[in-house]
């Protein structure tokens, strides 16, 4: 890629030229034809480039696919462009696991978004961005709409339904495929076309066979059924000739891109865009999406200021999600909450914050976020999502659509966000994730130094932007942007950031509610281009301070650019104006940057494997899993004394060099633990003797030196606490000529190990289950990766883990109270009359937090015997000073553990 | 009403719910009661989103503002109450419960009756005048914590057998089942059918005995919320001695002049001493030279099977911080681990939880406060009990645990 941007030079400096005279359109002209006039270099993505620059280019690797459709021969293309969706699709076989390819996408749908009908009139000469205000002229030029129709195929087996069917109409649609039409439904997107009998998919059956596929979306009309047109009247008939079992095609026309009416373009894309999350996010949130009738929800903008003469019903609403049946009560009653949100100010002079409410018996929290004259609400039910974090939430809903829009009115008011929003509350459902997502950081992973080195080396140097075209000397003229900072992804976890932390924070909610983590993390992605104006806080926030000496923010307009590549993905935000060149219209993406970008990940190739090493293999600390402690209650005491901590070690070790052979080895280890527990010495030796033996089993080229170093230093480290640092001077010190030569290239698995195994707890035994640590300075948080849990099985242990996030929840809800007091306190600090009373009495800077648990194995069957039990502690600890930190850790109750000791270990030399 | 005055606001507001006619209006300062009152707008509003909600079949139950919590609640959809109040630390469970003992003290005074059919308004405020004491007396600080976690409070009397052999020969005399030894609002003895009211009027007693003015004897006519709110009930109390209270709830008899003094001495002169050994006990709850550790500043021990609980912030009563403090943080305490490890459906009847609850189940939570104050909490729950301590900072933390439990079965026989 670097060769190809040095040969497309000469053209791009002609074109550079031009772009301080043109505007963003011609520029982006000029660079399409440039591009097409030498098409070797022309970048795939360039027609995915939308007017107004924005860019959203995602491409899975070649190999991946064939990986995934091992016997499909799917050519699924779907390719947004200005005017018409179109989505290729042959067929293809899906049973399992469907994922499609997507070769091109952009997110030009959504320029095309119109307002939801009842602020047609009043806004449809609204001044919109001016790609807006394009497209609706456009669009009343007539455009010549493109029927959009894919076909899906669906294995379906009619006899192995034994439900009586066909007892009311369309039976068949939802027992087949899970596909829901209800013909008493006026489906307003249809209701145009007055075809009543169009077979609209109004919902998905969860867990059904065309939700599997992630290609039905509702909305979709259902035409055809193996090339046989279909309406409601014979949808029936043709169903029940199905003789057996047999694939089926379903041909649909995508209502949504064909009518072009009040859809939610962001919603889809972010459907098509993550379908092969589809499943992971819809399998765990089915019921909040699925039924939505069930669980009220809601999301409102509403406008507190009213226009008196023009009294028109629901004239307050500027944006309201969803449009459930349930919703439309709580939408009913937002007379409340415009009443409290204006009384209650005025009695307490302080702004509502949140309200809860019955409604069908289910307790609902509303959340209320006031900005100048406009409420934002987001309403979700309380067994759902907590209060604390619903108003966390709103926070960063708010946040986020800041950062893309500018401004919530921005964002809402023109109603481009749709479902957004709605996704992103949703998402809020699983217990782990709501603790994770709602961190104001990003899981990062702890890497040895060297490589860290790396890294940042290879990010520094794409930040100096000194070299080739990136140089200013290279054209002789102003660069268009400043490299700001950059961040590095691998597997949705930050491996390295030269970012502040708002910055980073906001990067990081954007990619969280594209998808973008857990889609690095579960497939190689061929190409991923993301371009798009944004609005950092940081830099947009003009201090009002006077002060000269005081840095300034240049008034620039920012860029996020991510690229990605395999599982990294390199995030790079740049500033236009300031010291580079102003930016003018929509200017787009910029190949210079795309390919340096690039050029740095591709750097960075080689580090891969080491990185996977380390994200598979212990990270950095040992853990317990749960089930070791649940042993029979005779065999607990041996198990205790001696096993966890050394069949963690020694499942890691061989974990990392054999997967396959973990299983066996592991079941060993465990089985010794029932032995009577040696002495420990004697336990030493044993252990060495099992060294000896992993050796053997993989066939690995490692000199036994280093195994044998391991062990003693492993045996070293469990007991003594301060394990880490001991290790690491070692290391350095210790002669070895058989790494001299390419230390970088020899630091195998063993090594990394040593380095990092690092054991919290105090103690013989390693007694620790499960961390969380949350530095707020840089905004990151490590915990262990999922890899590393799963290393740990166990029936308990994932039980212990999602009660250990919902515990952090509410003891965060806590600590959040306290930050909120300690800033309040510093705010008026002078104020002291009155505060040292009040921190006398009150509750406030709560800065440790425990809860001890007692579990037993959930299917317990012998009756004679009373289930063993464990118990545990969730602590967590607040750090204010100083700098605000939080750690979460859970241990069992074995070891009186001391909370700040720990933290001091885990926070140790955590520094991106 | 953006007063900056001293202390927080709490704002009682009751009113018909029907017509939304105020029927009357309690405020507190500081835990003082004050006669500043919210405006009749606000007072009509926050009436009015409450009813626009019930109209629409959604009931509004609570919101909160930076630093205010208001909650409303109906009672028999005849009587709202909402209260609004600025306390620092404020909880929606402290709210909802005090509405709850609210509405209880108003049923005592007034009966369900006239509260579930108001003819007459004016009649009714009228009535109800009769209650703002009590009703004061729960917006204000109180040394008892039976408001809010709805369990009588109690004291432990050094030698409690003599005096429990007395009360029942007492009751038989008399021919009521129904009397307790109330030493400031605390219950120190009491009948098995005393114990065994229902949980409003039980608490509410006691705290009415504690809060009137000193008297000698009293004939009170209540209703009893929970066991008989629309007949009343007489409450008969004696001063045996100056804080100590001798109460019966009866029907038409026995009268008051029945029980003459002949009948007191009979029963009560002999246990003169021990009777005087309760007097101190009131704030301390526990009998002097019980081991508490040192590092203990205050003890709420709770019964949630019997509903009774001991509350005393007086051991090592010269250091920091005040009793008036320690109630606070205790109370503040009580209700933080009941809203998010212990909720109260999990003492007496562990059914109503989910799966992961029913098997990982909290069992103690521990707070240390930050620089500053450094006090620390530990909570722990054995049993039907429910114990929480504060205590000094220089406990060590890794400590907390044992201290509690070996704390927890030192109490153990006494409640």
């Amino acid at each position: 890629m670097a060769a190809a941007c040095t040969r497309r030079s000469p053209d791009a400096r002609d074109e550079d030229e031009d772009r301080d005279s043109e505007n963003a359109d011609s520029v982006w002209g000029s660079d399409t034809s440039a591009g097409s006039g030498s098409t070797d270099f022309e970048p795939e993505w360039l027609d995915s480039v939308q007017k107004s620059g924005e860019l959203f280019y995602l491409e899975l690797s070649e190999d991946e696919e064939e990986s995934i459709f091992p016997e499909t021969s799917t050519v699924n293309h779907v390719r947004f462009s200005e005017n018409e969706i179109i989505i290729e699709e042959d067929n293809y076989k899906e049973r399992k696991k469907y994922q499609p390819k997507l070769k091109q996408f952009t997110k030009i749908l959504k320029g095309k978004r119109l307002l939801p009908k009842c602020y047609n009139k009043k806004n449809s000469n609204d001044n919109g961005p001016v790609s807006i205000l394009k497209h609706q002229s456009h669009q009343k030029a007539g455009i010549v709409v493109q029927q959009m129709h894919k076909d899906v195929n669906i294995y379906v087996n009619p006899k192995k339904l034994t439900v009586s069917k066909a007892k009311e109409q369309l039976k068949l649609l939802e027992v087949l495929f899970g596909i829901i039409h209800q013909n008493k439904w006026s489906w307003r997107r249809i209701g145009k076309q007055g075809s009543g009998e169009r077979l609209v998919v109004h919902g998905l059956l969860p867990g059904g066979s065309a939700m599997k596929t992630g290609q039905v979306l509702i909305g979709d009309v259902l035409v055809a059924v193996n090339d046989v047109a279909v309406t409601s009247e014979n949808i029936e008939r043709v169903l029940s000739c199905i003789p057996g079992p047999m694939q089926v095609k379903l041909t649909f026309e995508n209502a949504y891109a064909v009518k072009k009416e009040t859809i939610q373009p962001r919603k889809k894309k972010t459907q098509i865009n993550t379908s092969d999350l589809v499943k992971l996010f819809w399998g765990e949130e089915v019921d909040s999406i699925q039924t939505p009738p069930h669980s009220p929800h809601i999301i409102m903008y509403l406008t507190l200021h009213l226009d008196s003469e023009t009294s028109k019903e629901e004239q307050e609403i500027l944006y309201h999600y969803p449009k459930s049946e349930a919703s439309q009560k709580l939408k009913n009653v937002r007379g409340i909450f415009l009443t409290l949100c204006d009384m209650l100010e005025n009695v307490t002079g302080t702004q509502v914050t949140s309200s809860s409410l019955l409604l069908n018996g289910k307790q609902i929290h509303i959340a209320y976020l006031k900005e100048f004259d406009k409420l934002l609400l987001i309403g979700l039910p309380a067994e759902e999502v907590p209060l604390p974090q619903l108003r966390n939430m709103i926070e960063d809903v708010s946040q986020t659509l800041k950062f893309m829009y500018a401004s919530l009115d921005g964002a809402l008011q023109q109603a481009k966000l749709h479902s957004s929003v709605y996704p992103s509350a949703q998402q809020y459902d699983v217990s782990s994730s709501v603790l994770l997502d709602n961190l104001p950081g990003v899981q990062w992973l702890v890497l040895p130094q060297e490589i860290k080195m790396e890294l940042d080396t290879a990010l520094s140097d794409l930040e100096a932007a000194d070299f080739s075209e990136l140089s200013e000397d290279y054209y002789d003229m102003r660069r268009l942007y400043t490299i700001l900072g950059s961040a590095l992804f691998y597997k949705g976890y930050l491996i390295c950031s030269h970012l502040p932390k708002d910055d980073l924070i906001d990067i990081a909610i954007y990619c969280r509610h594209y998808y973008l983590l857990p889609l690095a993390a579960r497939q190689r992605i061929g190409q991923l281009i993301i371009w798009k104006e944004v609005f950092p806080r940081l830099h947009l926030q003009h201090s009002t301070d006077s002060n000269f000496e005081v840095f300034q923010e240049p008034e620039g307009r920012y860029f996020l650019l991510i690229v990605g590549l395999k599982h990294y993905m390199l995030c790079v935000l740049l500033e236009a104006g300031g010291c580079s060149s102003k930016a003018n219209g929509n200017p787009g993406p910029d190949c210079i940057y795309i390919d340096q970008a690039k050029t740095t990940l591709q750097q960075l190739e080689g580090v891969d494997s080491y990185i996977n090493e380390q994200l598979i293999s212990s990270s950095n600390t040992c853990l317990s899993c749960a089930d070791w402690f649940l042993a029979g209650p005779h065999e607990k005491v041996d198990s205790l004394t001696t096993s966890p901590v050394l069949s963690r070690l020694q499942s890691t070790s061989k974990t990392a060099v054999s997967p396959t052979c973990r299983r066996t080895l592991f079941g060993d280890s465990s089985l010794k633990t029932r032995k009577p527990s040696p002495s420990r010495s004697s336990g030493g030796s044993d252990h060495g003797c099992e060294g000896e033996e992993g050796v053997s089993t993989n066939l690995h080229t490692t000199p036994d030196a280093v195994w044998k170093q391991r062990e003693s230093q492993g045996s070293g480290g469990s007991e003594e606490s301060g394990a880490l640092l001991k290790i690491t001077k070692k290391k350095s010190t210790f002669p070895n000529p058989f790494h001299l030569g390419n230390l970088k290239k020899d630091l195998s698995e063993k090594e990394l190990e040593v380095y990092n195994t690092m054991k919290l707890t105090s103690g013989p035994e390693n007694t620790l289950f499960h961390y969380l640590a949350l530095e707020t300075v840089q905004g990151i948080f490590i915990t262990p990766t999922q890899e590393e849990v799963a290393q740990l099985s166990g029936s308990v242990h994932p039980q212990l883990i999602k009660n250990f996030h919902q515990c952090c929840l509410s003891i965060r809800a806590v600590f959040q109270q306290t930050l909120v007091k300690e800033k309040k306190k510093a705010l008026n600090g002078e104020d002291h009359s009155h505060s040292t009373n009040s921190t006398v009495s009150s509750f406030s800077p709560v800065k440790e937090y425990g809860v001890l648990f007692e579990c037993s194995p959930e299917n317990w069957t012998d009756q004679k015997k009373t289930p063993p039990v464990m118990t545990y502690w969730v602590v967590g600890r607040l750090f204010l000073h100083p700098k605000p930190q939080e750690l979460y850790v859970c241990f069992h109750d074995s070891v009186t553990e001391i909370a700040i000791e720990m933290a001091f270990k885990l926070f140790f030399g955590l520094t991106l | 009403m953006e007063e900056e005055g001293p202390g927080a606001t709490v704002h009682l507001l009751c009113l018909a719910a029907s017509s939304g006619v105020p029927l009357f209006c309690r405020s507190s300062r500081g835990g003082i009661p004050t006669r500043q009152q919210l405006p009749f707008s606000v007072i009509g509003s926050l009436n009015g989103v409450h009813m626009f909600g019930q109209n629409l079949e959604v009931q509004l139950n609570s919101a909160k503002t930076e630093d205010t919590t208001v909650v409303w609640r109906s009672f028999h959809d005849s009587i709202t109450l909402i209260v609004l109040s600025s306390e620092e630390d404020t909880s929606e469970l402290r709210l909802e419960r005090l509405l709850q003992m609210v509405f209880g003290a108003m049923v005592l005074f007034v009966g369900l009756e006239e509260l579930t059919d108001i003819r007459n308004v004016e009649r009714v405020k009228k009535e109800l005048r009769a209650s703002y004491h009590l009703i004061d007396s729960f917006l204000g600080d109180s040394e008892l914590i039976g408001d809010l976690t709805q369990c009588v409070d109690c004291v432990i009397p050094p030698e409690g057998s003599p005096l429990q052999e007395a009360l029942s020969g007492f009751a038989e005399a008399t021919g009521t089942a129904f009397v307790s030894l109330v030493v400031s609002g605390r219950v120190v003895a009491a009948t098995d059918s005393w114990w065994r009211l229902g949980t409003p009027e039980s608490v509410l007693l006691p705290w009415l005995v504690g809060s009137l003015p000193p008297q000698a004897a009293r004939d009170y006519p209540v209703y009893l919320p929970h066991g008989s709110p629309t007949v009343p009930h007489r409450l008969l109390t004696l001063t045996l001695l100056p804080g100590l209270e001798l109460c019966l709830l009866c029907g038409p008899r026995p009268s008051l002049s029945q029980l003459d003094q002949q009948l007191l001495e009979r029963w009560w002169q002999p246990l003169l001493d021990p009777l005087r050994a309760c007097l101190p006990l009131g704030p301390r709850a526990l009998p002097d030279g019980f081991p508490l550790h040192a590092d203990i500043l205050g003890l709420l021990l709770l019964h949630l099977e019997l509903k009774r609980c001991l509350f005393t912030v007086e051991p090592s009563g010269d250091k920091e911080p005040s009793a008036e403090q320690r109630r606070r943080l205790l109370r503040n305490f009580y209700t933080m681990v009941t809203t998010t490890q212990f909720p109260p459906e999990s003492g007496p009847a562990e059914k109503a939880e989910d799966v992961v609850r029913s098997t990982q189940l909290p069992k103690a939570c521990y707070v240390v406060l930050g620089p500053g104050s450094g006090w620390q909490f530990v909570a722990l729950h054995l049993g039907m009990r429910l114990l929480l301590l504060l205590l000094s900072p220089q406990s060590p933390t890794y400590g907390l645990r044992s201290l509690a439990t070996n704390t927890l079965h030192a109490l153990t026989p006494l409640l």
